[in-house]
């Protein structure tokens, strides 16, 4: 009799550490989450995502936030400064690992019942034990875990996703905040001129070679630069004060960010197209999503086809009987199993409603998939468009506008052309250098719109053309 | 043919010249062959080696056309063709001329000399010459459409008249005249008395040119045909100071000087340290009655002038129009005026408006140093010319009759800067200087204004320390 008990015993034993081991396979840890979503961002922010736990992590990160804020921070440092330094991002992240240890939890079977009862009647005294689990989760067992495993890897897609959003954020704040400060620069220097130009008049009216009209006419673009300067101050200001907020900065950190005084050079060569459209094709992450998803309805629904009828529980029992009178006590054992029976509910309305998720998951991925191609050849037109414009002012348009200015001083020095032509040319010097200016910043915009389209999260910039209107001929005899 | 054997004997007098090739032999045979000039320097007079001698011209930056005797008649060959001309050296000009140059060469005959010219159209379009002040047959007057039909590109066109009657005169062409005469086509024709002439003076120099304006935008080297009045460059045989020869003369010659006027407006010709009569005008010569002392003649447009005077006061005289503005060469009208104000360094700073980054080896550093005050490429200084004592600051109609001592007859050579006799150059004085008295009372005004000024304005006026810059 002991015998027996104990071989049953052993048997739930054995089936509870299966179980376990079985339930096991469908855990994430944090390390795997953030191994897998640095696998998925690694090469587009070119860095490592982790999620600081301890004070020591803590410190080791604030130490090389510290390191990278010591020089002028790049856009490529920004990134890097963002994946250690941004408390937004870590609780993406940390939200992220939340999410998929939800989704892991699917994949587990609910724990077994034990009841035990006791019961007395007159001189006898029942002892019941059961020991119930839910049979049809086990049968399923192995779909249901299938089907974490989706909804984990939907969750990492969906977090990398995320990150890429975020970092593409990071890296147009970054490009805003470089070209509003180069611009104040320039606004400054621009200042500068007019203030020279609006002291000569002022020289020339003071001996009696102006009047107060010509001095006032001069005098206004001293005043315009005045104005301009100040709302580029204001721009430059408002956008660092972007990046600091996407880089998580604090304010001691905040005061150390320094930004380069220009934007990079552009690249020697745009992106070819057929380089992008191969880029594209492998594993982009709105497709894979959508895929993850179809996938996790699709075996959900087939899980579903078969919970949706019955529910079977299996119960082992064992019931031990003490009669005091008698002195005897009889033991009985037996199995017990509760169907559910189908007879109100069939379980339809479950299964059209995952026949329907499964129709929309596919529909989606269609979706996905057409629209991906569409936004990628928009993307990439408004960073080739952008290039060859940003290329056209830097080869093109500025040299010219060079010229023609260094020409005029050519004929000022022959007193061809008074020093207020050359202030009139100066005026047209100030919308072709802006004109630049705005050119590279549109095309590191695309640029970094580009590459979030590429790993798989759509970005559209909207190209604004900002070209200098040059008066033709006008001064020069 | 005698052409060949002509043109050796005449390269040899007319400096540069050389014949042009051109043009098939066979083609020109019955043509004097075409001499063409290559230097724009002032070529010594053409000494007549047939027909009846007279004392030749000379043509300042300029040269007078050889020609050839055939039975009787001078034949003369222009080539209307574009040139290019060195106005000034370092700044060239595309120009139209004849025979290489503009202003063409100066043609020389006698009065009662048949003479025929055949003349070549090497220009992209239609032309014809017309002999200014001539009397000849009206068809040869040259108007294209009234008189003969235009010489069409490639033709070549005969010419055949009298000189009829002695004097100054001028060619130009009268077939698309605005355009081809802003582009430099034009020249002088002298026509010698063949006997003594009581209203012409023999003179031992004597000088002709025309007065000629372009308008060529600085750095550039083409004139705008299209301009009437703004001309930037007021030349003498489309030439500017310090491009034009000095006019070289002996002490006590009688010099002629022939000035024509084939600008838009009249040119006030002024001579220092003398006083010259009219003698002639592209009528002949004017009646002894008419003539007084002057010290400048204004010459009106389509005019020509033949002055004389005595050369007795030795020196470096000054010769120039005296419309100062005619003498400066390409300048703007709308400069302000900044003497009295420290500009220095206004312009590069204003003008610094591209930063050094954006555009990398478009141009050297060097051109841009403060000291050097470069200027368009192919453009003559406003004012220049470094004289004795420092510059002239001139362009334009300027130049120097430079009266000699020693300068041999038939000497047309530069003999350099005159070497003034001891005390008699002007000097700074450096003795005590006392403070002029001032009056408040001088000036005022007859009568009080209605309105009186907010605010009254004192005009200062400063002279410049230092403007040699530009």
């Amino acid at each position: 009799m002991k015998r027996v008990l104990d071989v049953f015993r052993g048997r739930l034993m054995l089936s509870t550490i299966a179980l376990a081991a079985l339930s096991g396979c469908a855990s994430v840890s944090l390390e795997q989450q953030m191994a897998k979503v640095n696998d998925e961002t690694g090469p587009f922010t070119d860095g490592r995502l982790a999620l600081a736990r301890t004070d020591r992590e803590r410190t080791q990160r604030a130490q090389t936030a510290a390191d990278l804020l010591k020089a002028p921070v790049g856009q490529r440092e920004a990134v890097h400064l963002a994946l250690v330094n941004s408390p937004a991002l870590q609780a993406l992240l940390a939200r992220g690992w939340a999410e998929s240890a939800d989704a892991a939890q699917v994949g587990r079977i609910a724990n077994p019942v034990f009841s035990f009862e006791r019961m007395v009647a007159g001189s006898e005294l029942e002892l019941g034990r059961a020991l119930s689990f839910g049979l049809l989760d086990l049968l399923t067992l192995p779909s249901r875990q299938g089907i974490a495993r989706r909804q984990i890897d939907q969750s990492q897609l969906r977090l990398a996703s995320e990150v890429v959003d975020q970092i593409t954020q990071v890296r147009q704040a970054w490009v805003r905040a470089v070209t509003a400060q180069q611009t104040f620069a320039y606004a400054q220097q621009v200042l500068t001129s007019a203030e020279a130009s609006a002291d000569l008049a002022r020289r020339l009216q003071s001996v009696g070679t102006f009047n107060r009209l010509s001095r006032a006419r001069e005098q206004a673009f001293y005043a315009d630069a005045a104005t301009r300067l100040a709302t580029a101050g204001h721009q430059a200001t408002a956008s660092r004060e972007e990046l600091v907020r996407l880089l998580g900065l604090d304010e001691t950190q905040a005061q150390a960010l320094r930004l380069p005084e220009r934007l990079p050079d552009l690249p020697k060569q745009a992106l070819e197209p057929d380089a992008v459209g191969s880029l594209a094709t492998r594993g982009r992450l709105d497709i894979r999503l959508a895929q993850a998803e179809l996938q996790t309805s699709a075996q959900a629904q087939g899980l579903n086809t078969f919970t949706s009828f019955t529910d079977i529980e299996l119960t082992a029992r064992r019931n031990t009987r003490f009669d005091n009178e008698s002195g005897t006590k009889s033991t009985a054992r037996g199995f017990e199993i509760d169907v559910r029976l189908p007879v109100f509910d069939w379980g339809g309305l479950q299964r059209d409603a995952m026949n329907a998720r499964t129709l929309a998951a596919t529909n989606r991925l269609e979706a996905t998939l057409r629209v991906a191609g569409s936004s990628l050849r928009e993307s990439y037109s408004a960073y080739r468009t952008a290039y060859d414009i940003a290329r056209h002012h830097r080869d093109e348009v500025v040299p010219l506008r060079k010229v023609i200015s260094e020409e005029n001083l050519l004929r000022y020095n022959g007193m061809l052309i008074g020093v207020f032509e050359l202030l009139a040319d100066s005026r047209d010097q100030v919308s072709t250098v802006m004109a630049a200016i705005d050119a590279e910043q549109q095309f590191w915009l695309a640029d970094a719109a580009l590459q979030a389209s590429l790993i798989g999260r759509p970005t559209n910039t909207t190209l604004s053309v900002n070209a200098s209107a040059p008066s033709g001929g006008g001064a020069g005899h | 043919m005698t052409s060949r054997r002509d043109f050796f004997r005449y390269a040899g007098v007319t400096g540069g010249a050389v014949a042009i090739s051109a043009v098939s032999r066979v083609a020109m045979a019955a043509l004097p062959e075409p001499v063409i000039q290559t230097r724009p320097d002032t070529m010594p007079p053409l000494v007549p080696d047939s027909g009846t001698p007279y004392n030749p011209v000379v043509t300042l930056n300029g040269w007078t056309l050889p020609w050839r005797m055939n039975q009787g008649v001078k034949e003369f060959h222009l080539v209307a063709e574009p040139v290019v001309r060195e106005m000034a050296p370092g700044f060239k000009a595309h120009l139209w001329g004849y025979n290489g140059q503009s202003p063409g060469p100066t043609i020389e005959v006698v009065e009662g000399d048949r003479v025929r010219v055949f003349v070549t159209n090497k220009l992209p379009e239609h032309t014809s010459i017309h002999w200014h002040g001539q009397r000849l047959p009206s068809g040869m007057d040259g108007v294209s459409g009234l008189t003969q039909p235009s010489i069409q590109p490639g033709k070549t066109f005969v010419y055949e008249f009298v000189a009829r009657r002695p004097g100054t005169f001028m060619y130009h062409p009268h077939a698309d005249e605005m355009t081809q005469m802003a582009m430099g086509m034009m020249g002088f024709w002298v026509t010698h008395p063949k006997a003594r002439h009581p209203l012409i003076d023999e003179v031992q120099r004597d000088f002709c040119f025309l007065l000629n304006a372009y308008d060529i935008d600085p750095g550039s080297y083409t004139p705008k045909t299209m301009t009437m009045t703004d001309f930037n460059l007021w030349s003498w045989n489309s030439r500017i100071f310090p491009g034009i020869d000095t006019l070289n003369v002996r002490l006590n010659d009688k010099v002629r000087i022939r000035i024509g006027n084939l600008t838009m407006t009249n040119h006030p010709i002024h001579v220092h340290g003398h006083e010259f009569t009219v003698t002639g005008t592209d009528g002949g010569p004017t009646p002894k009655a008419s003539r007084w002392p002057e010290v400048t003649a204004d010459i009106a447009v389509g005019q020509m002038r033949q002055i004389d005077f005595v050369a007795d006061e030795e020196g470096d005289w000054a010769f120039h129009c005296h419309k100062s503005h005619h003498t400066m060469n390409a300048m703007g009208h709308n400069v302000p005026m900044l003497i009295g104000v420290d500009h220095s360094g206004v312009a590069r700073k204003i003008n610094k408006l591209i930063p050094e980054y954006m555009v990398m080896g478009e141009r050297g550093m060097a051109d841009m140093t403060e000291m050097e005050m470069p200027i368009p490429d192919n453009t003559a200084p406003m004012m220049t010319g470094e004289g004795p004592f420092g510059s002239v600051e001139m362009g334009g109609m300027f130049s120097v009759l430079k009266v000699r001592r020693d300068q041999k007859p038939g000497d047309y050579k530069d003999p350099g800067w005159f070497k003034h006799p001891e005390g008699t150059v002007a000097h700074e004085y450096t003795g005590p200087l006392a403070e002029p008295a001032r009056f408040k009372a001088e000036g005022g005004q007859s009568m009080p204004r209605v309105q009186s000024p907010a605010k009254v304005t004192e005009v200062q006026v400063r002279k410049p320390a230092s403007h040699s810059g530009h």
